[in-house]
């Protein structure tokens, strides 16, 4: 296994994709050989230098306490990160939307974190371990670090993390629903959770058989006008970043708080989650016997 | 064609802008000319007044509802108009209910807060008329035909496909990743936001042909080279997007949801002419991933990439101001 490149920045940049090929070495990909740094800095371009959110150095040491933390079961990191990491880069989606910031924090910050995360075990059909490419430089829900951003983002309920350590700790809800738009509009992810949280749909084939029998009667359905979602003000999630300036490390054992946005009405998600629970009960969920 | 299991209007629901404003971080408001929205376009440019420190933008709405959404006898109750702004590249759906201009009337208006963070660059705007039909609430009845793109960076309101276009030295650019192109004019880069052209400055005298202006021959020569970038540029874009697709589980490829989905859809009916583009893009993909087939694609697509570049107009005129050049010449 790889440890992070020889040469790590201080500071985080933007790195385009197209730029990306070079250090994309199959030898990293199969986790023997990593890149030693400094040929990638000289392609990447500067962030703002005023700005305390691009310092490496807080990300650097959560993905080093998660390697350790989760050694004997990785998949377990991402509940642990996505908030973390969310709290700790505090981005607009405006920012989140750029995949050259990504593409930085895979390539030059923590390819190691990526390997350990991604390299898939050996089996019979695939016995050369190799990680996806597109774990380092990929769409949002792929890529290895956006992918729990978004996660964290799309599933927050307000400054409450504590719905995205629900969601990130089931892969085939973060796998599946995290590509589609259903999860845009916030009742519908939170009502999601309480479904996971209340156990009522738990495994991969229940959580497809869900989402599809939600996109299906979302063609006739305006969720928007069953549901109803505060209009969001700018201002707190500003503040937040604002204060990243003085901001301590987020806490390791607690959840740390997000921006003081306002969670979504109640009343909203009470009548989804209701309403998907009905969804649920005739939904052909593959390997599940009806029961008359 | 949809199939819905209750009645609906048969028409769709007309919007258009009528204002748009925006909120600067001084908390100024700066009310924006007519000429940022088109509604020939059905398109809305916030770059237009060149601010760069804007919080948020206030887009005033109205729209018509085709006739019959209050009919007597209509099925549904609780008519309900609402806007929906969607944005695939930063995951954000926000609505706002529209009121009733007058009580008996078939417009409603109202307006939409769109914020900049939470925007990169295209939004898109939709008008939804939902009603409660057989004791189930929140049915929708009849919406837009054809989403309004709200673009938040754009000076135009346009909504074709935006081009980046940059110039630089390829041999000495600070993107060191240029310089392996150093002896090419120019390149086209489809892994960015948006799909960018790279010209290269190292070849003298590119600059000054493609700002070109005038009639003469050198304006048909630049057009012929914008059409020969244009046509490079589709074709990119177009295999892109193809090898980006996203596979539903135990189902065909969908639309990508930004720039690339787009490009397909325009493309596609000249890729595979006579179907519908859901069918078309499972062809391409099936034919792309699958045994055959893929090779024999490429002839259509490289004729759609030059039919949206113009090229033959191009040539034509270049061919054109040649012979009479030459005819000039003999005199």
């Amino acid at each position: 296994m790889i440890t992070q490149p020889n040469h790590v920045p201080e500071r985080l940049a933007l790195l385009a994709t197209s730029a990306v090929d070079p250090f994309l070495s199959e030898e990293l990909l199969k986790g023997e050989q990593v890149h030693g740094g400094i040929e990638l800095a000289k392609v990447v371009e500067p962030l703002p230098e005023d700005d305390a959110r691009w310092s490496v150095e807080p990300i650097r040491s959560l993905v080093d306490d998660a390697m350790f933390e989760f050694c004997a079961d990785r998949t377990r990191a991402d509940a642990w990160l996505a908030p973390r990491l969310h709290a700790t880069l505090r981005l607009t989606r405006r920012e989140a939307a750029d995949k050259r910031l990504w593409n930085h924090i895979a390539l030059a910050v923590a390819p190691d974190y990526v390997v350990w995360r991604h390299l898939p075990e050996a089996t019979a059909n695939r016995p050369e371990r190799r990680v996806a490419a597109d774990r380092f430089r990929g769409p949002a829900d792929r890529q290895c670090f956006s992918r729990l951003w978004w996660a964290a983002e799309l599933f927050r309920n307000g400054p409450d993390y504590e719905p995205v350590e629900v969601a990130c700790g089931n892969q085939d809800l973060i796998h599946t629903v995290l590509r589609m738009e259903l999860i845009d509009h916030r009742p519908t992810a939170q009502a999601l959770v309480r479904l996971l949280k209340n156990g009522r749909v738990t495994t991969g084939r229940e959580i497809n058989g869900l989402s599809v029998a939600i996109n299906t009667a979302g063609a006739t359905l305006t969720y928007d006008a069953l549901a109803a979602d505060q209009p969001r003000d700018p201002v707190p999630l500003r503040k937040w970043i604002a204060e990243a300036e003085t901001a301590p490390p987020v806490a390791r054992h607690v959840l740390p708080e997000g921006p003081d946005e306002d969670p979504v009405p109640e009343e909203s998600v009470t009548a989804l989650t209701a309403y998907f629970a009905d969804l649920f009960e005739t939904a052909p969920v593959r390997g599940r016997k009806s029961e008359d | 064609m949809k199939i819905y299991p209750y009645k609906r209007l048969n028409r769709p629901v007309t919007l258009r802008v009528t204002s748009v404003s925006l909120k600067l971080s001084d908390g100024t408001r700066d009310q924006l000319e007519t000429t940022a929205y088109s509604t020939q376009q059905q398109a809305v440019a916030l770059g237009i007044a060149g601010h760069s420190d804007w919080v948020s933008a206030t887009i005033g709405l109205s729209a018509t509802l085709p006739p019959g959404a209050d009919a007597p006898d209509a099925a549904w109750s609780d008519l309900r108009v609402l806007a929906v702004l969607t944005d695939g590249e930063t995951n954000v759906r926000t609505s706002t209910d529209l009121t009733r201009e007058t009580a008996d009337g078939r417009d409603w208006s109202g307006s939409l807060e769109v914020l900049r963070d939470n925007h990169l660059g295209r939004a898109s705007l939709a008008v939804h008329a939902v009603g409660t039909v057989d004791g189930v609430r929140g049915r929708s009845i009849a919406e837009t035909d054809r989403n309004w793109i709200i673009d938040t960076v754009s000076e135009d309101p346009v909504r074709g496909l935006q081009l980046d276009v940059q110039k630089a030295s390829f041999s000495r650019s600070a993107r060191e990743w240029l310089h392996a192109y150093a002896d090419v004019p120019w390149i086209v880069d489809t892994s960015a936001r948006v799909p960018t052209v790279f010209v290269n400055t190292d070849v003298e005298g590119v600059l000054g042909l493609l700002d070109s202006s005038g009639s003469g021959l050198d304006s048909k020569v630049r057009d012929l080279l914008v059409a020969q970038m244009a046509t490079d540029v589709w074709t990119a874009v177009f295999h892109g997007a193809i090898g980006d697709l996203e596979v539903e589980p135990g189902g065909g490829p969908v639309f990508p949801t930004d720039w690339q989905g787009d490009v397909l859809r325009e493309m596609l009916p000249d890729v595979i002419p006579g179907v519908h583009v859901e069918e078309a893009l499972r062809q391409v993909h099936r034919r792309r991933t699958g045994d055959s087939g893929w090779v024999e694609l490429q002839t259509r697509i490289h004729y759609a990439a030059a039919r949206r570049a113009d090229a033959t107009k191009a040539l034509a005129y270049a061919i054109r101001s040649l012979e009479q050049m030459n005819r000039e010449s003999e005199k």
